[in-house]
């Protein structure tokens, strides 16, 4: 501070020093020793300030690198009471999800089962909403169902929790997935097999090894280039805090001095420890491919504790070049790097001799793709990352050790991949069935909870989520909305308004013109409404949609959940807008609920490390629709699954399971939807390729078999809507627009709202009118 | 004090409905167990297009000669909503008490479980409209009783409790006018 400050006197003494003609030499040699003091002490102060600069810089780089406890992330708890259902097969693979184990005695985590029956020996857990305690159960499953529930030791309860199943860890913080190891996980041929190739002498150093330096230097001015690296672990680790990879002097001076102020801050370990979670060792697109942990998913597909010897030397010899030495693009130069690391390692002592010769006869053994997570689901933890962004604040996500509760249904998503991955390859042949990708979305139907998301045929795989970023024409799913747009008019539509099958041409103010047609071309003059709905035809919605009027329509969609802008232009009556599979479970949850909208959600709670909730967000309903307009058009959407356009459906599920459902194609099959229910689950899948390209599927022949795929393996309750209020079933002849006798072959019982139904009358062939009826209502009705 | 006679009356109301509750698993609708059917006709999958040749996409219409499965098969609906299950009426007697003392946040998880336990049971809404009540947020209790009232079909002590509970809801919210027509609802039952 001395030397910068201003000093008046010594300006002045300097301003008469000009006048004065020549210093004696005397004078001269004083005043150089006093400049020099000067410059030294203002060159020490200065250096000071950048230390403390530099130490502040490196040490909070440093802590925010280091291992965090990730949060842990739940599936939902499997609620056992009688009458629960699942299948045996189901208990089995939650339990092993959840670590049980099949032994004698009667130790927490453990069950036994003896054909239908179970013993359970549950360990008991801390939910947000109190404690579940340890107990034993004892039930069978018949059926699909619990039965005969009783608790046999412990707190006696007709319902019970069972602990639910980790599904993954993440750092809700951090905009991509980590995946951070603690150092006594590492496995020791690592860490011996690191530090004997890259710096023998880590645990002796302060950071920086000048004899180290001193060698490279020597060798590097010997080869007239850069051929041998001075730097310590430390040094490499502070490099690595920093992008820029240049080599210039200060920069080097730099991290020479970081390295220091690291060493003293920290121990030895806690570098080691965050250098192997920081070291960069590929590149995958613009996503670096940081630490050890994520090498090992993203190289071998496999966690660091499952490594060989020879793959752990292809991680340690990768350090020195990732690009150059990237075993996918150069394995023979990745080969005899390994092998070399493989050498020092046994002339270090970290391995003997014979492990060196039995892993360098080793192939690469990398996974033929390249894996970016560790969590079983990426898919749906992906959905519950973005969720955790949209409803929680940031600094509540900061705290280490989170839990968050998901809705996640381990036995429902295995259901969707299972659907997904065996249907998928029976679509197509060849090539066209290498192109095909699937995404689908599962939710409960009354609770709005994600049950189960599939983000592209290869489950396993963290890439582009299909469920949630695939933003399709919807095509025909558009329809029901359309038509619900109508019948909120009882008035004027009832089902079985007849709606003109017929072609028409639109001129728009510009001159353009637009014709619709139907997919099979065909043309059927008058039909009624709800098989216009159960038949898909294009041309009469497309007459509906303009009599209401596309402002009504658009507004029918923003109500149950379209949040994006919906064009205006009429070819959105056959669904020009584009969804995602999640946007589109989100607009049919309405449908399927008769009307009350529920967000969609993925996250039940969240706590923090001492089990304390953060804010919740509960179950929401929202009333969007009359649910007597919706309960038609739930009536049709049954129709649909019967003889309409859903009807294979049935080929492969029992006639028991009452279903109600839509297709939807996209010009040449770029797009097949599916998006439908049962009383139980709202299911949307979608069928296509990633680059937009033609298929040969429609909703029927692509996502259906996909759909149907799912709803064949998990048991569940048939679609069987409350009647609300206000409306009727009535027997009608729909060619007639007449009420008829229940008995007469063309009688079909159809919903009306109370006060459409019409007020003829017909017998079974037809020819009773209307006048007629009213003389003999009182005879025979 | 008006208000809180009112919802109490109401609540009594749910609380009647709720103790009358046969507990049979499942309630009203039909379960289905998985692959409970034997038959496996797999349609055959459509073929992909070959070589260069264009082929006309298969219709989004069935084809005309595919075989009718058996035209036994209706669109169903149901009379009332399922009836309240043992486990989820455990837990709405659990959310009770904890009404009770005064924890409506706790109730509301309880009721959640209820919920996914019995999700077409027109009672557990009713009672997380109660404890949305209790907790102060009007606006969510009306949407449940909505809800519930959707799920009551014909069963008239159900319909009676959801329009009177509604009519509560709707005065304290200052809406006079919603009331009375709820009111004129229950009456006319």
């Amino acid at each position: 501070m001395l030397a910068v400050r201003y000093n008046p006197a010594m300006s002045k003494k300097t301003s008469s020093r000009r006048k004065s003609p020549k210093p004696s030499p005397r004078q001269q040699g004083r005043r150089f020793w006093r400049l020099m003091l000067r410059l030294t002490t203002l060159g020490l102060v200065l250096l000071a300030c950048w230390m403390i600069y530099l130490d502040a810089v490196v040490t909070s780089r440093f802590e925010g690198r280091r291992f965090e406890v990730p949060s842990r992330v739940y599936a939902r708890p499997l609620e056992l009471y009688d009458g629960a259902g699942i299948s045996a097969g189901a208990l089995v693979r939650e339990l092993e999800l959840a670590g049980y184990r099949v032994r004698g005695g009667n130790r927490p985590g453990s069950y036994q089962r003896s054909g239908t029956r179970f013993i359970i020996n549950t360990r008991g857990f801390d939910f947000p909403d109190g404690a579940e305690p340890a107990r034993q159960l004892a039930f069978a499953i018949r059926g699909d169902r619990v039965t005969g529930f009783s608790v046999t030791a412990g707190d006696v309860s007709p319902i019970v929790r069972l602990e639910p199943a980790q599904i993954g860890g993440i750092y809700p913080a951090h905009r991509e997935d980590r995946i951070l190891i603690e150092l006594a996980d590492v496995p020791p041929a690592l860490i011996g097999g690191l530090l004997a190739v890259e710096d023998r002498q880590f645990y002796d150093h302060f950071g920086i090894a000048p004899l180290s330096i001193a060698r490279a230097m020597i060798a590097n001015i010997k080869a007239g280039r850069i051929v041998q690296g001075g730097s310590t672990l430390t040094q490499q680790l502070v490099k690595n805090f920093f992008l820029t990879r240049d080599q210039t002097l200060v920069r080097k001076a730099n991290e020479a001095l970081m390295s220091i102020l690291l060493e003293w801050h920290y121990d030895k370990n806690d570098i080691l420890e965050t250098y192997l979670n920081e070291v960069y060792l590929g590149q995958a697109g613009t996503r670096g491919i940081h630490g050890v942990g994520l090498a090992s998913q993203f190289f071998f597909g496999a966690s660091l504790k499952e490594l060989d010897i020879h793959q752990v030397a292809l991680l340690v010899g990768m350090v020195k070049g990732p690009s150059y030495y990237n075993p996918r693009r150069h394995p023979e130069r990745a080969l005899t790097r390994r092998n070399l690391v493989i050498s020092e390692m046994a002339e270090a002592g970290v391995i003997s001799d014979q492990q060196a010769r039995a892993a360098s006869a080793r192939p690469l053994d990398l996974s033929t793709r390249p894996s970016f997570t560790d969590n079983r689901y990426p898919a749906y933890i992906d959905l519950v990352r973005r969720h955790l962004a949209r409803d929680y604040r940031e600094e509540d996500l900061q705290s280490e050790g989170l839990r968050i509760f998901t809705t996640l249904n381990p036995e429902v998503q295995q259901a969707a991949e299972n659907a997904t991955s065996s249907t998928l390859p029976r679509l197509a042949k060849g090539e066209a069935a290498k192109a095909l990708e699937a995404a689908m979305v599962v939710t409960g139907k009354d609770t709005g909870e994600v049950l189960a998301l599939v983000g592209g045929k290869d489950t396993d795989f963290a890439g582009f989520n299909r469920a949630v970023d695939a933003r399709r024409p919807i095509g025909s799913l558009v329809k029901p909305f359309v038509y619900l747009t109508a019948l909120a008019q009882p008035e004027r539509y009832t089902l079985i308004t007849p709606v003109e099958d017929k072609s028409f041409t639109l001129e728009f103010e510009d001159g353009r013109r637009w014709q619709p047609r139907n997919y099979d071309r065909k043309e059927r003059g008058l039909v009624p409404l709800h098989q216009a709905l159960s038949r898909s035809y294009n041309l009469p919605v497309v007459r509906v949609g303009l009599d209401v009027g596309i402002p009504a329509v658009q507004n029918t969609l923003k109500a149950f959940g379209v949040s994006s802008p919906v064009s205006g232009y009429p070819s959105m009556l056959l669904g020009s807008v584009s969804l995602s599979p999640v946007d589109v479970a989100q607009l049919y949850q309405g449908l399927a609920t008769s009307g009350f909208n529920t967000p969609l959600r993925t996250i039940r709670e969240v706590t923090n490390a001492d089990n304390e909730p953060l804010s919740r967000y509960s179950l929401k309903v929202d009333r969007v629709a009359d649910s007597a307009v919706v309960h038609l058009v739930q009536y049709v959407m049954q129709e649909t699954m019967q003889e309409g356009t859903g009807r294979s459906a049935y080929y492969t599920l029992p006639d028991s399971l009452t279903l109600a459902g839509k297709t939807g194609t996209t010009d040449e099959g770029r797009d097949s939807w599916f998006a439908g229910f049962s009383g139980d689950l709202l299911a949307v899948a979608w069928v296509g390729r990633d680059d937009n390209g033609a298929t040969s599927l429609s909703g029927a022949t692509g996502a259906l078999p996909v759909w149907a795929a799912l709803m064949a393996q998990v048991p569940q309750h048939g679609f069987s809507p409350v009647v609300p209020d206000g409306v009727q079933y009535r027997w009608v002849n729909p060619e007639a627009q007449a009420l008829t006798g229940e008995n007469c072959d063309n009688a079909r019982l159809i919903p009306f709202i109370a006060g459409s139904e019409p007020e003829q009358h017909t017998g079974c062939n037809g020819s009773l009118g209307g006048q007629i009826r009213g003389w003999f209502k009182g005879l025979f009705q | 004090m008006k208000k809180v006679t009112g919802f109490r009356l109401a609540a009594l109301a749910a609380v009647v409905t709720l103790a009358g509750c046969a507990s049979g698993p499942g309630g009203g609708s039909i379960y289905v167990p998985a692959g409970s059917d034997s038959r496996s006709r797999v349609p055959e999958p459509p073929k992909a297009e070959n070589g260069g040749e264009r082929v006309w996409r298969k219709s989004e219409q069935p084809a005309e000669r595919t075989p009718e499965p058996a035209d036994t098969r209706a669109p169903s609906y149901s009379e009332t909503g399922d009836q309240l299950p043992a486990a989820a009426l455990t837990l709405v007697r659990d959310a009770d008490q904890l009404l009770r003392q005064g924890d409506s946040a706790a109730a509301i998880a309880r009721l959640e479980r209820a919920q996914r336990i019995a999700p077409r049971s027109a009672e557990v809404y009713f009672k997380l409209a109660e404890a949305y009540v209790a907790g102060n947020n009007l606006g969510a209790a009306e949407q449940f009783t909505l809800k519930g009232l959707s799920l009551a079909g014909k069963d008239e002590r159900k319909q009676r409790s959801g329009w009177l509970l509604l009519a509560d809801i709707r005065r304290a919210r200052g809406n006079v006018a919603g009331a009375d027509q709820a009111e004129s609802r229950a009456r006319a039952l």
